[in-house]
């Protein structure tokens, strides 16, 4: 989907994304939005409309985002909404929301505190009920699959894994890397991404708002998500099919981008997508490092785009970010930033 | 770095399976597998609806297998709890004969070198079937389906539901200001938190103020008095879901504290009948001895400490229609 109104990432903040903070996840939104509205001359007050990305099953608690709403100062009775999704997903809401026209400024958030519990029982539980959940079918075995029909296709190799795990941490040696034993094989622990803690939050703005507020905006010009069966064993695990519908949609092939930020959590997700979206070697990929050197669940995805906006807030033209969701990139968004002279 | 404290919280979920996997999971105790057609395809594990084009699919069922093919696999070196083995398996995508998808698995397969592509699989039954995947312990490799202890037989009616249950411990850090709530609580003081923008108090240590989004620290600490009145309050008829451990109908109140505009919610009463409480009551807090195993217990959890609940001191009901709406 793009859009006629002109709707801009204005600025965004995360806390330390760390193997375990001692924060709350209230606490720690109550940081990522203070760091994210103060150098923009905004107050709670200014905000119009908030929607925050959380998990309950993370958090380990019911209706967690209640307490969450503690970070926004929502009194007097504020506009907010809530995703039992990545803060990526919360920003399709708030981009939508502000389209129709009698707002002016969004925040949006994505936390999380994986340190929590153990991501190998969590995760069954959003499984298929019947068939995959009772089995304890876990987030490294089906990306392990998946790794499986990457390699056999001829889209990566273990190697080229390697490599990945390697530019991505900016550390590490890919031969000693490869001599190590298998957490599931064909995955190396240099193949997935760690256990992080941590909140981020975004603050989006219309056209003439966004001007006022920062010199370069980074506009979005175009969002879209798709999504692929709930079952791994329909899909075809070589390809991504959701990607390739929502690349179209933003008309991606005709649309270069300097940078492409992906969520993609395991080695294979980045080589695979960054086939499928058919990105040249001139495209730098998670120059951020992505979720392989920093992976806060439920504010990944929300990162991403945060630091695609970062290119055009440093002068870029045009950048692409993604987040997924589910088993073996299930679910996909695309957003597309762009910066104006 | 904080304390920790950790709780298990299961999830006992409780499904409906309706027409296409009510009948998949009855076929399993028959030690039948299902797959439903979709065209030229089977679909294994059977679907309501196709998973392409999410057309209504024909409830067409066709048995498969139980032989099958191993199409791609795993090994998991580690098993978790909820996996279906204790020792190292594999997880493996399975092509059961005369299916056209593959179905997630485990096979137990002693050593990742006893597993390839193109292997041939059985399963392994259950004696004891209930009408769930788990009524296949795993598959084994070769051509010979097995049963695990003594073949108990097919359900004797179609199953219809099925039970799922997953059990997860978590370990959450206790904020500092809420740790001298608690603190507090071993004298029998009830602390607060005053925020230095909207002065509003707050009680439980929560650590920042809602309001104006700013941290409260010991320097914002406030004592609270222990005598208040019930401005509203339930009486809650105990359903036994597992895990309830109450039998008798009980009351949760909610506690204006004297002298501020703070109120305690969900407060146990003590000491009075359900149906003797009342909106304007006073009371006063309840707190254990520390001979009392209190296990920091107290109200709803150990928000504050010794506290374990309000009980009438004496004093006339105050009279304030508007008392009733305050519940926050």
């Amino acid at each position: 989907m793009t859009t006629s109104t002109d709707i801009a990432i204005v600025g965004w903040a995360h806390t330390p994304l760390v193997r375990h903070t001692d924060q709350s996840e209230t606490q720690m939104l109550l940081h990522a939005i203070t760091d994210a509205i103060t150098p923009l001359g905004l107050t709670r007050a200014d905000i119009d409309f908030t929607c925050l990305g959380s998990c309950d099953y993370i958090t380990g608690q019911a209706f967690s985002f209640v307490s969450n709403l503690d970070a926004i100062g929502a009194w007097p009775p504020k506009r907010d909404s809530h995703v039992e999704m990545d803060g990526a997903w919360a920003l399709y809401e708030a981009w939508l929301r502000l389209q129709e026209g009698d707002i002016e400024i969004a925040v949006v958030t994505g936390s999380g505190r994986s340190s929590t519990g153990d991501p190998a029982l969590i995760y069954p539980m959003e499984m298929d009920p019947y068939f995959l959940a009772p089995l304890g079918a876990d987030p490294l075995t089906f990306a392990a699959l998946q790794a499986r029909a990457v390699i056999d296709a001829g889209i990566a190799t273990e190697r080229s894994m390697a490599e990945t795990a390697v530019r991505a941490r900016g550390k590490g040696d890919v031969d000693e890397l490869l001599g190590e034993e298998y957490l599931r094989t064909p995955l190396r622990r240099h193949d997935v991404p760690p256990i992080t803690d941590g909140a981020a939050a975004m603050v989006i703005a219309t056209g003439d708002r966004a001007r006022q507020l920062v010199e370069r905006p980074a506009y979005i010009t175009g969002m879209d998500h798709r999504t692929e069966c709930h079952n791994p064993s329909f899909r075809a695990l070589d390809d991504s099919p959701s990607v390739r519908i929502a690349a179209d949609a933003l008309g991606l092939r005709n649309t270069p981008v300097e940078i492409a930020e992906l969520q993609t959590a395991f080695t294979h997700e980045e080589l695979l997508l960054r086939h499928v979206l058919d990105l040249g070697d001139d495209v730098a990929v998670n120059p951020s490092g992505g979720p392989l050197r920093a992976n806060p669940i439920m504010a990944s995805g929300l990162c991403r785009i945060g630091y695609a906006a970062d290119h055009i807030f440093g002068g870029g033209t045009r950048a692409l970010a993604h987040s997924t969701s589910g088993p073996c990139l299930q679910q996909n968004l695309l957003c597309l930033v762009e910066g104006r002279s | 770095m904080a304390r920790l404290v950790e709780s298990t919280i299961t999830f006992p979920y409780r499904r409906s399976l309706g027409p296409v996997v009510g009948a998949f999971m009855t076929a399993l105790t028959e030690m039948r597998i299902l797959g439903t057609r979709s065209g030229d395809a089977v679909l294994v594990p059977p679907m309501e609806w196709d998973p392409r084009t999410g057309a209504e699919l024909g409830n067409d069922l066709v048995e498969v297998g139980p032989s099958g093919t191993v199409e791609s696999w795993t090994w998991v070196p580690n098993p978790s709890a909820q996996h279906p083995l204790a020792q190292p398996f594999a997880f493996a995508f399975i092509r059961l004969d005369g299916a056209t998808t593959p179905l997630l698995h485990a096979v137990d397969a002693g050593s990742p070198n006893a597993m390839s592509v193109g292997a041939r699989v059985a399963p392994r039954w259950r004696g004891e079937r209930v009408g769930a995947i788990t009524d296949i312990v795993c598959f084994v490799l070769g051509e010979s389906a097995e049963i695990e202890g003594t073949d108990a037989g097919p359900a004797s009616e179609p199953v219809t539901r099925m039970d799922y249950e997953a059990s997860i411990t978590y370990r959450n850090p206790v904020p500092v200001s809420a740790d001298r709530v608690i603190e507090a609580s071993q004298e029998h003081r009830l602390l607060g938190q005053k925020c230095p923008v909207c002065e509003r108090v707050y009680a439980g240590g929560r650590g920042y103020c809602p309001i104006d989004a700013v941290e409260l620290g010991e320097g914002h600490e406030v004592d609270l008095s222990d005598v208040g009145t019930i401005t509203n309050f339930s009486i809650v008829t105990p359903v036994q879901y597992p895990g309830q451990t109450e039998t008798e109908p009980f009351v949760r109140a909610f506690v204006l504290l004297d002298g501020s505009d703070v109120i305690l919610s969900y407060q146990p009463v003590i000491e009075l009948p359900a149906t003797d409480v009342r909106v304007g009551q006073r009371v006063v807090a309840v707190w254990a001895s520390p001979a009392e195993d209190s296990d920091e217990g107290g109200a709803m959890g150990g928000t504050y400490g010794r506290l374990i609940g309000w009980m009438p001191n004496g004093e006339p009901d105050i009279d304030d229609p508007d008392l009733v709406n305050r519940i926050f």
